[in-house]
């Protein structure tokens, strides 16, 4: 047996016959194994219940008996957002920006019914996922183990022995550092089979390893933060206050500064705001429920000229469908590029807040977290994007119906009695040109990829901790 | 007494692990402080830009319009809910829920549930505000600087002549702890204070303030007293209560609140979303007296006008569009109760978690709790009543269209 598995093995002896640590790790694993069954259930029934209300709501659509083609442009759709496999590990975000959304003609909702809006407020750490467990507490268990691992020798007045008999410090650190990494690999276990959980759900085994790598790789920058305290510092109470202190800046203080920095830093104006502009905008471009609005008039020219005909009576296309047909794609196109500008504006707040893992590890693993998990902003993102898509699909193909399959004097008559709103009134068979959608999370390189800063930083801390560890295990005198 | 007060003071003084956590107090205090001065700022800056622009929108939008139907379709009102004086020290549900809307008078349960919020990222961290940092910091820090009072002088050999020398140990004890627990509190308070007077917050509310963040230093003082009597090292000593403070701040609050939610089921939002879609869009196809009864039976003083000979007539279409209100009013009401519910309990359950205590407290006096919020949607549902009572007195009678009567418009005017 060489020297450093003896010293892990002592270390791991005297762990096993304190109180204290036993019931510190107990309590911990019973929390993560709790949370983890807790969320899953709650996961997987949220799942199956979007996936059953998106296609009820398609079939709905479908059902929709004869009617005028722009009555179903209003009549409108939903979309929903299914959690990804691995939100049973981070839900990220997903409680906060609800994960439905009702698409309509000539508007783009915001994602409505978030799941804190209607929660029970009991403060800042009352939803607990397995993802801040392991952010949160797992530091402060191994802050609990290791905080005197190795100034206990010096204490005890073992690390002159050790010293003499030849031991090196850094041996010595390499002993303690396995035997506190091998507790972070066991409190890996749970994440192990959570991943493996997901990856039979159908996630890929990329992500979910790049996951398991990214927490082992940030509860060893603990483990090694922890270490170095107990290195450098003489006594054991200031070494406990000085990892508790560290531990308050990185896991609590940091991620909500930066928090506040970012929002006021980068001005996000709110939809409201952003859409009092645009409608301004909007005005000129007329308003797509009157044909007969001036800004329509260069358009009438040119469809009478390309059809050359004199009125829009002898057209053999319906005048009013155009009219939505044009305006419609009009403010899409200028819906979308404030939209745009506001997504870009929230991901440029999330990139520096991302940024300020370089002073916490704790904001890396999360962004990083909630990347690989599919359940961070970029992804809400795109949800809101595709919807956006899926929504100006089936209207402009229900404004083409309207073009195409009514007739523009029964439609203008359509107003004047009952049977004649009965006959300004299409097959059913038109409502089959909504396209299927369901949401699915990035691929795992794209994930991958855009959790690369967050998990680059990380590494930079490893280096740096294991690098602290080194430079003062090597300095190690009596 | 004040002897020794004094002289715990000049202690303290030369105390510099002490020192640093006082001073690391007061500087989190005035970021915390000033963080939330800026935010509220904005926030109030943002509301004086809609209000302007939503104004010049309306204008805009009701010119040219030559009937009441298509002037109520195409004016939208802004309705929002303002900061507190005090919101600078706990933003509470402002991140995750909406505070402004644009309505129309078109079905209200289709506008009201949209929410305008700040990027998500926001809701789901969390700011640092003053209410974040006297709930769940401040015990940490008091931790920090109690937890070795004794154990450094068991430490130092000293403990015992010091217990035999100073008559009773609580004239010995209870001066450096009380010391150390003033500075605390005073470091904490005076950027809030500072806050207060700059914000106008009023003297009362930020004496209640102060209580609290009094008061929960006490209890933790409390607890912190009670452990440290325990004969242990000061390691073991600072371990346990660091697992009190986990239980208390992370543990209770998780608990309860995921014993609250399953006890209190919220109905699914996307059902009063579907349910209203269902009602207005059937109403195209049914005859015009199966929107009409209903819809007259809420406004009997409109029954001479419930026939509608024409095809399409605004009166009608706004008829089906209340109707939707109407029909959704039973599931509306069961997600606001369950709301409400959950409010209660969680407020009985914060009794025990001081973190979450100091937290509610806060937010209440912040006027940033689920109360408030809900406060604010009733405050949009009554303008919406109002803007409904506007229009149909001149709308249903076909009064002849007069712009100058859309000057009596109603304005949205939050009570505070």
């Amino acid at each position: 047996m060489s020297g450093i598995t003896r010293i892990a093995i002592e270390e791991w002896r005297l762990w096993l016959r304190s109180r204290v640590v036993i019931a510190a790790a107990l309590i911990v694993a019973v929390l993560i194994a709790a949370t983890t069954v807790l969320t899953m259930n709650r996961i997987a029934d949220e799942q199956s219940q979007r996936i059953e209300q998106q296609v009820a709501a398609e079939q709905t659509f479908f059902a929709q008996p004869d009617r005028h083609p722009h009555r179903m442009v209003h009549y409108g759709h939903y979309a929903f957002r299914p959690p990804p496999a691995l939100a049973v590990f981070d839900p990220g975000v997903d409680a906060v920006t609800g994960q439905s959304i009702f698409l309509e003609g000539h508007r783009q909702n915001t994602a409505m019914f978030a799941d804190t809006k209607a929660a029970a407020d009991l403060g800042g750490f009352a939803a607990l996922t397995p993802a801040s467990l392991y952010q949160l507490l797992l530091p402060l268990l191994l802050i609990v183990l290791g905080h005197a691992m190795f100034l206990r020798e010096r204490e005890s007045g073992t690390l002159a022995v050790l010293l003499a008999q030849g031991q090196s410090g850094v041996r010595l650190a390499v002993g303690k550092a396995v035997a506190l990494l091998a507790v972070c690999a066991i409190f890996m276990v749970p994440l192990i089979a959570v991943a493996a959980y997901s990856i039979s759900m159908g996630e890929s085994a990329l992500t979910a390893f790049s996951l398991v790598a990214g927490y082992f790789a940030y509860l060893c920058i603990w483990a090694a933060l922890v270490l170095a305290a107990s290195i450098i510092l003489k006594q054991r109470a200031v070494s406990l206050g000085a990892l508790i202190f560290v531990w308050l800046f990185a896991a609590l203080i940091v991620p909500r500064f930066a928090i506040n920095a970012s929002s006021a830093v980068i001005d996000a104006p709110g939809k409201i705001e952003s859409d009092l502009v645009m409608l301004a905008e909007q005005r000129k471009l007329g308003d797509g429920h009157n044909a007969a609005d001036p800004a329509f008039m260069q358009l009438q020219a040119e469809v009478l000229e390309q059809y050359n005909v004199e009125t829009i009576e002898e057209l053999p296309i319906n005048w009013r469908g155009v009219v939505a047909s044009y305006s419609e794609a009009e403010l899409t196109e200028l819906l979308n590029s404030y939209a745009e500008e506001r997504m870009g504006l929230e991901a440029s707040q999330s990139r520096l807040f991302g940024l300020f893992g370089l002073a916490s590890p704790t904001i890396s693993i999360s962004a990083a977290s909630r990347t690989l998990a599919g359940t961070d902003i970029a992804t809400h993102h795109r949800f809101l994007r595709e919807s956006e898509y899926l929504r100006f699909g089936f209207v402009q193909a229900l404004n083409e119906k309207h073009v195409t399959d009514l007739d523009y004097t029964v439609d203008i008559n359509r107003n004047t009695s009952p049977e004649a709103s009965r006959r300004a009134r299409i097959n059913a068979d038109a409502w089959e040109v909504l396209d299927e959608f369901r949401f699915v999370p990035d691929s795992a390189n794209e994930r991958l990829n855009r959790a690369l800063l967050s998990l680059t930083i990380l590494m930079g801390w490893m280096l740096a901790a294991g690098g602290l560890v080194y430079y003062s295990a090597k300095r190690v005198r009596l | 007494m004040v002897k020794s007060l004094i002289r715990e003071t000049r202690f303290l003084a030369k105390d510099r692990g002490a020192l640093f956590w006082l001073f690391l107090a007061f500087a989190l205090s005035v970021i915390a402080v000033s963080f939330g001065i800026l935010e509220v700022r904005e926030q109030r800056q943002t509301i004086a830009t809609l209000i302007e622009e939503d104004t010049a929108d309306r204008i805009n939008a009701l010119q040219g319009q030559e009937d009441w139907g298509s002037a109520a379709y195409y004016a939208f009102h802004l309705t929002y809910s303002a900061p507190s004086d005090f919101a600078f020290a706990a933003m509470g549900q402002r991140d995750s829920s909406p505070w402004k809307h644009r309505v129309r008078m078109l079905a209200l349960e289709g506008q009201i549930h949209e929410a305008d919020t700040r990027n998500a990222d926001f809701g789901l961290v969390g700011r640092f505000d003053f209410a974040f940092l006297a709930a769940s910091v401040a015990p940490l820090l008091l931790i920090l600087l109690l937890y070795d009072l004794r154990a450094s002088e068991r430490t130092t050999r000293r403990h015992d002549l010091l217990v035999a020398t100073a008559g009773s140990s609580g004239s010995l004890w209870f001066p450096r702890a009380f010391v150390r627990v003033v500075g605390l509190a005073l470091l904490l308070l005076i950027p809030l204070w500072i806050g207060a007077v700059v914000e106008g917050t009023a003297i009362a509310l930020t004496l209640q303030a102060s209580g609290i963040v009094v008061g929960s230093l006490l209890v933790w003082w409390l607890i912190v007293e009670m452990v440290s009597r325990i004969n242990a090292s000061a390691s073991v000593l600072l371990t346990s209560l660091i697992g009190l403070w986990l239980a208390l701040a992370i543990v209770v609050p998780a608990v309860s609140k995921a014993a609250i939610e399953a006890a209190n089921p919220v109905p699914d939002g996307g059902e009063i979303l579907l349910l209203q879609r269902e009602t207005v869009n059937d109403a195209w196809d049914l005859p015009k007296e199966a929107t009409m009864k209903p819809f007259v039976e809420r406004h009997p003083e409109l029954k001479p006008y419930e026939d509608i000979p024409d095809a399409w007539a605004w009166k009608w279409y706004y008829a089906f569009q209340q109707v939707g209100d109407q029909v959704t009013e039973p599931l509306v009401q069961q997600y606001r109760d369950a709301r409400l519910a959950r409010d209660s309990q969680a407020t009985t359950a914060a009794l025990f978690s001081p973190t979450s205590l100091v937290e509610r407290a806060f937010e209440k006096l912040a006027e940033t709790d689920a109360t408030s919020m809900i406060v604010y949607e009733d405050n949009v549902r009554e303008y919406h009543a109002e803007l409904r009572a506007f229009y149909y007195p001149l709308m249903f009678p076909d009064e002849p269209y007069d712009s100058a009567l859309l000057d009596d418009l109603p304005v949205y005017a939050p009570e505070s």
